[in-house]
C-alpha cells in the first residue's frame, strides 16, 4: 500500500489527535495496569503490611528465598503445574475434536451444540461451583449416588474432603468451564480454512487425515496457539473455584498459587510475600507462553 | 490411453436446483477440450463433478474407460488447476509442488528431480524456496500449473486458471499454456466464462448455458455455424449483429432472406440446408458478423453513432433503424466517410447471413437437434 504524503504540520495535527483519541483508555491502562505492575515488583522486595504505624522495611531477596523453602508454595506450585499440564492440552484437544465435528453441521445443530458447550462459559461461576458442589456432595450429591447404582463404589466418597480426588475434582469442573470459547474458535478457525486448498489436497492424493494434519492444521495454528495462552494463563489463574469449594484444603491438596497469594495477602497481610509469589507466577506464565510461541513459529 | 466420457450427467442440489441438466460430452485422448459460457451455466460444476469434488447426482461419468462416479478425487489419477490457484500458503514453490509426490511415497531423489524438471519448463527454478505470498499473480499461476504437471496426471482439469490475472498477463500465459501443451500431451478439460480463451486453446469447444450443452464443436464450427443465437452471440468478438423483424422467404423454389426491406437470394448450400430441414417461410432474426460488413456499397442504410480508430481497422457502432450494427472495416482503401452522424450504405454475401428462428433461437441452416440442448423444432412461427 502507497503511504499518502503529508505535510509535516498535517502530520502534526493528525498525531495529535490520535494521541487524543488514545489519552482515556491510556490513562486507565496506566493507573490499573502498569503502575500497579511495577508497585508489585516493588513492593516484593519490602516486608510490606499496608499497616501505616509500621512503615515498610526494605529486605531485598529475603521474599523470594523464603519461596522456595516455603513448603505451602511449593505444593500450591505443583498443583498449580498438575492443573495445567491437564487441563491445556486437554482443553485444546477436546475442543478440536468437537470442533471438528460439528462445524460442517447445518446451521441450527451447529448454534446448539456452540450454545451447549458455550453455556458454563456464560454462566456465572459461583453458580456453576454451586451446582457441581451439590453434584460432589458427600451425602446427597448424584455422583455418589450413581457410582452405588452402578457398582462401581461402595459408600459415599467425600470428593471434595478427600485429599486422593479433591484436586482431580476441581479440574473436572475447570475443562468444564474452559471448553467453550476455544470450541467456538476452532469452529470459526475450521469454517475459514480456504475451501478450495482442502479440494487442492483431495485432488493431490491425500486422506482425510492427511488433509487435516497437513493442510487444516497448520491453517489453524494462530487459533491454536490463542487458545494454548488463554488456557495456560487461566489455569495458572485457577483462584474462584479453590476459593468457593475447598479453600485450599484439605491438606494443602487443591491449594494454588493463585489462590495462595490472595491467602497471603488478605488474610496473613503479608503483601511483599504475595506479591514475591505473584511476580514469580507471571515469570512461568511468561516463559510457558513464549515456549508455545517458539514452538508455533517453528511448526 | 486417457479418454472422458461424460454421460447424461446431472446436478441437482439439496435445494432442488438443477445445475447441470443431461451432459454428454466425450473427450478424446490427449483433447483439450474447453468448457466456456457465462456465469451460473454449469461449467464449473461439471468439472467439479470430473474431479470428484462435487457429487454426481445422476448419470456417468468414465475416465480412461472406468466408471469413476463412486471413486474419491484421489483415486481418478486428475490434477486440477484452480481459479484462486490454491497453493498451501505455509509450504514452499519446492513443497507445494512436491506435495503430491510425496503423499503417494515417490523416492526423494525422484520427487527432486520432477520438480526442478518442471521448475526449469515453467521458469519458477528462482522461486522454488519462496512462500506463494511472495510470488506475484503470474508467477503462483505457473506453480499452480507445475503442482498439476509433476503428477503426470491422466486428466488436467484447468478452473477459469488465468481469470485473476490481468488483461497482459492473460495473453502471456495463455500462449504459455497452448506451448504447455504440446509437452504435457494429456487429456485437458479447461473452463472459462472468455470465448478469446476458450476460441484460442481448445480443440473442441463445449458453450454451456442454464447447465444445457448448447453446441460442441471446433472452434471454426461454432464461430462458423452456431446452432442458436445464443452461440452466435457468445462466441466472437465483437459480438455477431442481430436484425430483429426479418423474413425469410420463399418464392419459386428459391428461399431469400428480407433484412430491413432489403432481399438477398440465399446461397446454393443454404438453398440445399433450408429445403432438407424442410423451413417454411417464417419470421427470423438474421445474423451477420462485424467482420462480414462492408460499406460503401449494398442497399442497407446506417447512421454512424461512434466510430473507433483501431489502427489497421476501423469499429464502427451505428444504428439502422432499431436495431444496433457494430461494422469492423479495415482502413486500407476505405473511401466511405465513417465519420459521426454520417449515413453510410452497408452490405453483406448471402452465405455469411446466419439464419435464426425468432422464437426458437435455432439456427435454421445449422441446428441439429441431436446436439442442441432442446429438442424442439427447428422453426415455430412460420409466415
Amino acid at each position: 500500500m502507497t503511504r499518502t504524503t503529508m505535510s509535516p504540520q498535517l502530520r502534526r495535527r493528525e498525531n495529535i489527535s490520535g494521541y487524543l483519541f488514545l489519552l482515556p483508555s491510556l490513562i486507565f491502562f496506566i493507573g490499573f495496569v502498569v503502575v500497579p505492575m511495577i508497585m508489585c515488583v516493588v513492593t516484593s522486595f519490602f516486608d510490606a503490611n499496608m499497616n501505616m504505624n509500621t512503615p515498610d522495611k526494605f529486605i531485598g531477596f529475603a521474599n523470594y528465598v523464603e519461596l522456595w523453602k516455603d513448603p505451602v508454595f511449593l505444593k500450591a506450585l505443583v498443583n498449580t503445574f498438575i492443573i495445567v499440564l491437564v487441563s491445556v492440552p486437554f482443553v485444546c484437544i477436546f475442543s478440536l475434536w468437537v470442533a471438528s465435528a460439528i462445524y460442517k453441521m447445518k446451521e441450527g445443530l451447529l448454534s446448539f451444540f456452540r450454545i451447549v458447550f458455550y453455556l458454563p462459559v456464560v454462566t456465572g461461576s459461583v453458580a456453576v461451583t454451586v451446582v457441581w458442589k451439590w453434584m460432589y456432595n458427600n451425602y446427597y450429591g448424584i455422583f455418589n449416588y450413581l457410582f452405588k447404582n452402578v457398582g462401581l463404589i461402595d459408600q459415599n466418597i467425600n470428593w471434595l474432603g478427600d485429599p486422593r480426588f479433591a484436586l482431580a475434582c476441581i479440574i473436572i469442573i475447570l475443562l468444564t468451564t474452559s471448553v467453550g470459547q476455544p470450541i467456538v474458535l476452532y469452529v470459526s478457525a475450521l469454517s475459514n480454512v480456504d475451501q478450495s486448498l482442502v479440494e487442492a489436497a483431495e485432488v493431490d492424493g491425500a486422506t482425510n487425515l492427511q488433509v487435516f494434519w497437513r493442510i487444516k492444521w497448520p491453517q489453524i495454528m494462530p487459533t491454536t496457539l490463542y487458545i494454548l495462552v488463554i488456557t495456560t494463563i487461566n489455569s495458572f489463574q485457577c483462584f474462584a473455584l479453590i476459593q468457593l469449594l475447598t479453600s485450599g484444603g484439605p491438606n494443602y491438596a487443591t491449594e494454588t498459587v493463585m489462590y495462595y497469594i490472595y491467602y497471603t495477602a488478605f488474610k496473613l497481610y503479608r503483601f511483599g510475600y504475595g506479591n514475591a509469589m505473584g511476580v514469580i507466577l507471571a515469570i512461568f506464565i511468561g516463559i510457558l507462553s513464549a515456549i508455545q510461541f517458539r514452538l508455533a513459529r517453528e511448526k | 490411453m486417457s479418454e472422458v466420457v461424460i454421460k447424461n450427467l446431472k446436478k441437482i442440489y439439496d435445494n432442488k436446483v438443477t445445475a447441470v441438466h443431461d451432459v454428454n460430452i466425450e473427450i478424446k485422448d490427449k483433447e483439450f477440450i474447453v468448457l466456456v459460457g457465462p456465469s451460473g451455466c454449469g461449467k464449473s460444476t461439471t468439472l467439479r463433478m470430473v474431479a470428484g469434488l462435487e457429487e454426481i447426482s445422476d448419470g456417468e461419468l468414465y475416465i480412461d474407460g472406468k466408471l469413476v462416479n463412486d471413486v474419491a478425487p484421489k483415486d481418478r489419477d486428475i490434477a486440477m488447476v484452480f481459479q484462486s490457484y490454491a497453493l498451501y500458503p505455509h509450504m514452499t514453490v519446492y513443497e507445494n509442488m512436491a506435495f503430491a509426490l510425496k503423499l503417494r511415497k515417490t523416492p526423494k531423489a525422484e520427487i527432486d528431480r520432477k520438480v526442478k524438471e518442471v521448475a526449469a519448463i515453467l521458469d519458477i527454478t528462482q522461486y522454488l524456496n519462496r512462500k506463494p505470498k511472495a510470488l506475484s499473480g503470474g508467477q503462483r499461476q505457473r506453480v499452480a500449473i507445475g503442482r498439476a504437471m509433476v503428477r503426470d496426471p491422466k486428466v488436467f482439469l484447468m478452473d477459469e486458471p488465468l481469470s485473476n490475472l490481468d488483461a497482459k498477463l492473460r495473453n502471456q500465459m495463455r500462449a504459455e499454456i497452448i506451448k504447455l501443451r504440446q509437452r504435457i500431451n494429456t487429456t485437458f478439460m479447461y473452463v472459462t466464462h472468455d470465448q478469446t480463451e476458450a476460441m484460442t486453446l481448445g480443440d473442441r469447444i463445449v458453450i454451456m448455458k442454464d447447465g444445457f450443452v448448447n453446441q460442441i464443436g471446433t472452434p471454426q464450427e461454432v464461430f462458423n455455424k452456431p446452432v442458436n443465437l445464443f452461440v452466435a452471440g457468445f462466441i466472437g468478438m465483437p459480438v455477431m449483429n442481430f436484425f430483429d423483424s426479418c423474413k425469410l422467404l420463399l418464392e419459386n423454389g428459391v428461399y431469400y432472406a428480407e433484412i430491413r426491406g432489403v432481399r438477398f437470394e440465399l446461397s446454393a448450400f443454404q438453398q440445399k440446408a433450408l429445403k432438407e430441414n424442410g423451413v417454411q417461410p417464417c419470421a427470423i432474426v438474421a445474423g451477420i458478423r462485424p467482420q462480414h460488413i462492408t460499406v460503401g456499397d449494398g442497399e442497407l442504410k446506417a447512421v454512424v453513432e461512434v466510430s473507433e480508430m483501431m489502427g489497421s481497422e476501423y469499429n464502427i457502432h451505428a444504428k439502422s433503424g432499431e436495431d444496433e450494427v457494430v461494422m469492423v472495416i479495415p482502413t486500407v482503401g476505405l473511401e466511405t466517410d465513417v465519420s459521426m452522424g454520417a449515413t453510410v450504405n452497408f452490405n453483406t454475401q448471402p452465405e455469411l447471413i446466419q439464419l435464426f428462428d425468432k422464437e426458437t433461437g435455432n439456427n435454421l441452416i445449422w441446428y441439429d437437434a441431436d446436439s442442441a440442448a432442446k429438442n424442439e423444432p427447428v422453426c415455430k412461427q412460420y409466415l
